[in-house]
């Protein structure tokens, strides 16, 4: 059946955070790389997961959880290429969370900007694993019981080289993140974008996040990783926004010594 | 002739450095070689052991019974002493009068009185077989000079005076055995693990991704230990589904990649695999089998992942699987698994296992040198260019991101673009598009090699590591004028049966030998069209063939 007339649109519910996080990326990517052949947009599966699809660059839409990996594969044979990973909650920080642990333990230079809505919306509205306890579906009807998975915590924990979130619904502050992250050179960087999602988390609306977020301190200084663990772990009904933390680590290609001759990619013909 | 050597003892002993140290010096006298190693999963204790043939003649397999059981624990002595041919003599580590073919010698008190050093044991043990073999023992002391140069004279000088006294020792004794002359054969001797890595550094392979599993280790391994000579990038993934996502990564990103694993790791990979296909992503992916289900036992050796392989991964898919026969073949079909990857932009699976992983032989000095393969990359993509583009040859230009063009990958259906579709007519013109590669990778197909007599009465058909057996075991029946041939496949997939329905209408008998109790290639090849009267000869108690074994199971 011929249905490619009925599949040309973005497959998103209409005022989904999506939309606004695909402009943002756009005009910043637009900006920061007028020339769009060396950039890579990694992805999985879910709902931000389709965002690369939608943007001019190369991609590599792999499988549910599997980005990290895939786009290690391909920093590391070429790490002059900015490579960008763009998914969600379930699948980075579910499917996925082994490779998010290990990617920041390597520190290997890829972007990943998580769009966390803390709810499974390509599957219809399972509870994720950034849910919060309580929060009823048709699968935890009796309430999620877990405690939500803290990704930026963990980051910390791990001495990541670039931490941050933001908020679609403030488009100048997700644009400055998206700058900043794209921007960081020595290693893997952390975007958490906190994200409505229309359809199936009543609860964590657009009102919710706009009355809680709260953008860092001008003092704030992110190289001291105990104030920054404080920040993460922060049990006040206030969630911050802005670059959390930042390390001096240094990155994973950087530190490896068959690339100090330069990227594998030119090295094939020669092997010089 | 030939005279099969076991050394025999706990794992911690040093079993395999005297193996090592025996095979090392043994090698420059002109022999055949053929080592194997038998070990439990465990770092110290159990019963392990190492085997080294020596021949006048090229060996292609391990042997059942021993000449020589150097025994060096008291398990080895009780549990091998019944696998020593009554002709043979074992040596054994312990006080004692010599009696029943049994030779006394206590390596670590020699040791410690010749050089006040324990650790020197095995020099005086590789000095005791010489002697026992009636070789002199010129060549011993010229390779552990060489062995422990980097050590210091002092060393040097005290290993060599360990070996002439163990020598001396054994010397004294009457028993004796007779062993092979040199013949000229090559003194370079390498393993399948190694061959294989070889190949794979010297034919491009710039990334290699895996998660430590036995024994797919020894490639993984073999790969870095080459990677500074060769530039090879050699990550350990925290497991197996990031190991072989990252070779999907690196591959579109433009250089041949490949992992390494056992059944376990690739159970974890079919999804990755899966993805290789969708992709047209061209990955290789060593399985070096051991027998499962599930853990099973980690260190010995099977064939029981063959249909697994041929049908890993979820949905439809095209893929070529490989089974080199001999150390020789994993070298050569390695390379021909990337060129074939490449060639028709889809995954290549390669099976080995435990035995072919580790035996040792010396076939020569493998061609070192960098040649990298013909990776199918087209230079003249430019804006138009769509990375899913159906031409009359089925296989799309492939470019690598950060050229001329954008690339665009997909793991759902996807248009000529690369662009996720719905569209369900592109979706059969895509799935079309995959699965023709099926009948290009049918026209390039290894042939199954035939061994042997022809008009044959006995048949063996086999597959992968068994080759070696099976031919040791037609040369043995073929010297008792039995009439015997083999045919083996060293590509299993896509199967062409018709070379073994040949084999029909000849009054022969047709064994299939193959390590697995279902009889896996037999139930293929049944599959596959072949009606003729066909036996299965299997094994999976985790060791190898031989050809005793083999000779036995006929029931002639």
């Amino acid at each position: 059946m011929k249905l490619s007339e009925a599949d040309k649109q973005p497959a998103w519910c209409p005022g989904c955070g999506n939309y606004s996080i695909l402009e943002t990326l756009k005009e910043v990517l637009d900006e920061l790389y007028p020339d769009k052949s060396g950039l890579v947009l990694v992805s999985g599966i879910g709902q931000a997961a389709k965002l690369p699809h939608y943007i001019e660059a190369n991609v590599f839409n792999g499988l549910h959880g599997r980005a990290l990996p895939a786009a290690s594969g391909i920093k590391l044979v070429n790490h002059t290429l900015e490579v960008l990973v763009t998914s969600g909650d379930g699948d980075m920080y579910g499917e996925g969370g082994n490779h998010f642990i290990h990617a920041i333990r390597r520190n290997i230079g890829i972007k990943a900007m998580v769009h966390n809505n803390q709810v499974y919306g390509l599957t219809k509205g399972q509870a994720s694993p950034t849910s919060e306890p309580g929060f009823v579906t048709g699968i935890q009807i009796h309430g999620v019981k877990s405690f939500p998975f803290n990704p930026i915590a963990l980051a910390i924990v791990e001495d990541c080289s670039f931490v941050a979130r933001s908020f679609s619904g403030e488009k100048e502050h997700l644009k400055e993140m998206m700058k900043a992250v794209l921007k960081h050179r020595n290693g893997f960087a952390l975007l958490d974008i906190l994200q409505p999602c229309v359809s199936f988390n009543h609860t964590n609306t657009f009102k919710w996040y706009k009355e809680r977020i709260k953008p860092l301190d001008e003092n704030y200084d992110p190289f001291n990783r105990e104030a920054a663990l404080k920040t993460a772990l922060s049990t006040e009904n206030e969630i911050a926004v802005g670059i959390i933390y930042r390390s001096r680590r240094k990155s994973f290609e950087d530190s490896l010594e068959v690339l100090e001759n330069g990227p594998l990619i030119d090295r094939y013909e020669k092997n010089k | 002739m030939d005279l099969n050597i076991r050394i025999g003892g706990e794992a911690g002993q040093g079993l395999v450095s005297l193996g090592d140290i025996l095979t090392g010096a043994l090698s420059s006298k002109g022999l055949h070689l053929f080592t194997g190693k038998s070990y439990m999963s465990r770092i110290r204790g159990g019963l392990n052991w190492f085997d080294l043939r020596i021949a006048d003649s090229e060996l292609f397999a391990l042997k059942k019974y021993a000449d020589l059981t150097v025994a060096l624990s008291a398990d080895a002595m009780e549990i091998l002493r019944e696998y020593t041919s009554p002709e043979g003599i074992i040596l054994y580590n312990a006080d004692g009068e010599d009696k029943d073919r049994t030779v006394y010698l206590n390596f670590l008190e020699i040791a410690k009185e010749t050089a006040d050093l324990k650790v020197m044991a095995n020099s005086v043990a590789a000095g005791a077989i010489f002697a026992l073999l009636g070789y002199e023992p010129d060549s011993l002391f010229v390779y552990l000079q060489k062995e422990f140069h980097g050590k210091g004279e002092e060393i040097v000088r005290k290993n060599l005076k360990c070996a002439s006294k163990g020598y001396a020792e054994a010397n004294k004794k009457s028993l004796k055995l007779k062993a092979p002359g040199g013949v000229n054969a090559s003194c370079d001797y390498t393993s399948g693990a190694s061959a294989m890595a070889l190949s794979a550094a010297v034919s491009g392979v710039k990334l290699v991704s895996a998660y430590p599993m036995t024994p797919g280790t020894a490639t993984f391994a073999g790969l870095a230990a080459l990677s500074d000579k060769y530039g090879i990038l050699v990550e350990q993934a925290e497991d197996e589904i990031a190991a072989v996502n990252m070779i999907c990564g690196a591959v579109y990103a433009g250089v041949p990649a490949l992992t390494a694993t056992s059944g376990g790791g690739f159970s974890l990979m079919c999804e990755g695999l899966s993805l290789a296909g969708m992709m047209e992503l061209p990955i290789v992916i060593v399985i070096a089998q051991r027998p499962g289900p599930a853990t099973g036992l980690p260190t010995r050796t099977g064939q029981e992942d063959l249909k697994f392989a041929i049908s890993a991964g979820h949905g439809e898919f095209a893929r070529a699987v490989f089974a080199p026969g001999t150390i020789q073949q994993s070298y050569e079909l390695t390379r021909r698994a990337l060129e074939t990857a490449h060639k028709f932009q889809t995954p290549v699976i390669i099976l080995t296992d435990q035995y072919l992983q580790d035996v040792q032989k010396n076939i020569g000095i493998l061609n070192p040198e960098y040649n990298p393969i013909d990776r199918n990359v087209s230079e003249d993509a430019d804006e138009n260019y769509r990375r899913y583009a159906l031409t009359p040859g089925k296989i799309s230009p492939r470019a690598v991101p950060g050229g001329k063009t954008l690339v665009i990958c997909d793991s759902d259906e996807h248009d000529e673009k690369g662009h996720l579709t719905e569209d369900l007519e592109m979706r059969n013109v895509m799935q079309r598009k995959r699965m023709s590669k099926m009948d290009l990778l049918k026209s390039s197909l290894t042939a199954p090699e035939f061994y042997g007599t022809e008009n044959a009465e006995l048949i063996f058909i086999c597959w992968g590591s068994s080759y070696g057996p099976c031919r040791e075991a037609v040369d043995k029946l073929n010297a008792q004028e039995k009439k015997a041939a083999l045919l083996h496949y060293s590509q299993l997939w896509p199967l062409d049966a018709a070379p073994v329905s040949r084999l029909f209408g000849k009054n022969a008998r047709v064994f299939v030998v193959e390590g697995n109790y279902t009889g896996q290639f037999l139930s293929l090849l049944r599959e596959y069209g072949v009606t003729g009267k066909c036996e299965p000869l299997n094994r999976y108690d985790g060791l190898p063939f031989t050809a005793e074994f083999i000779i036995e199971e006929l029931g002639l």
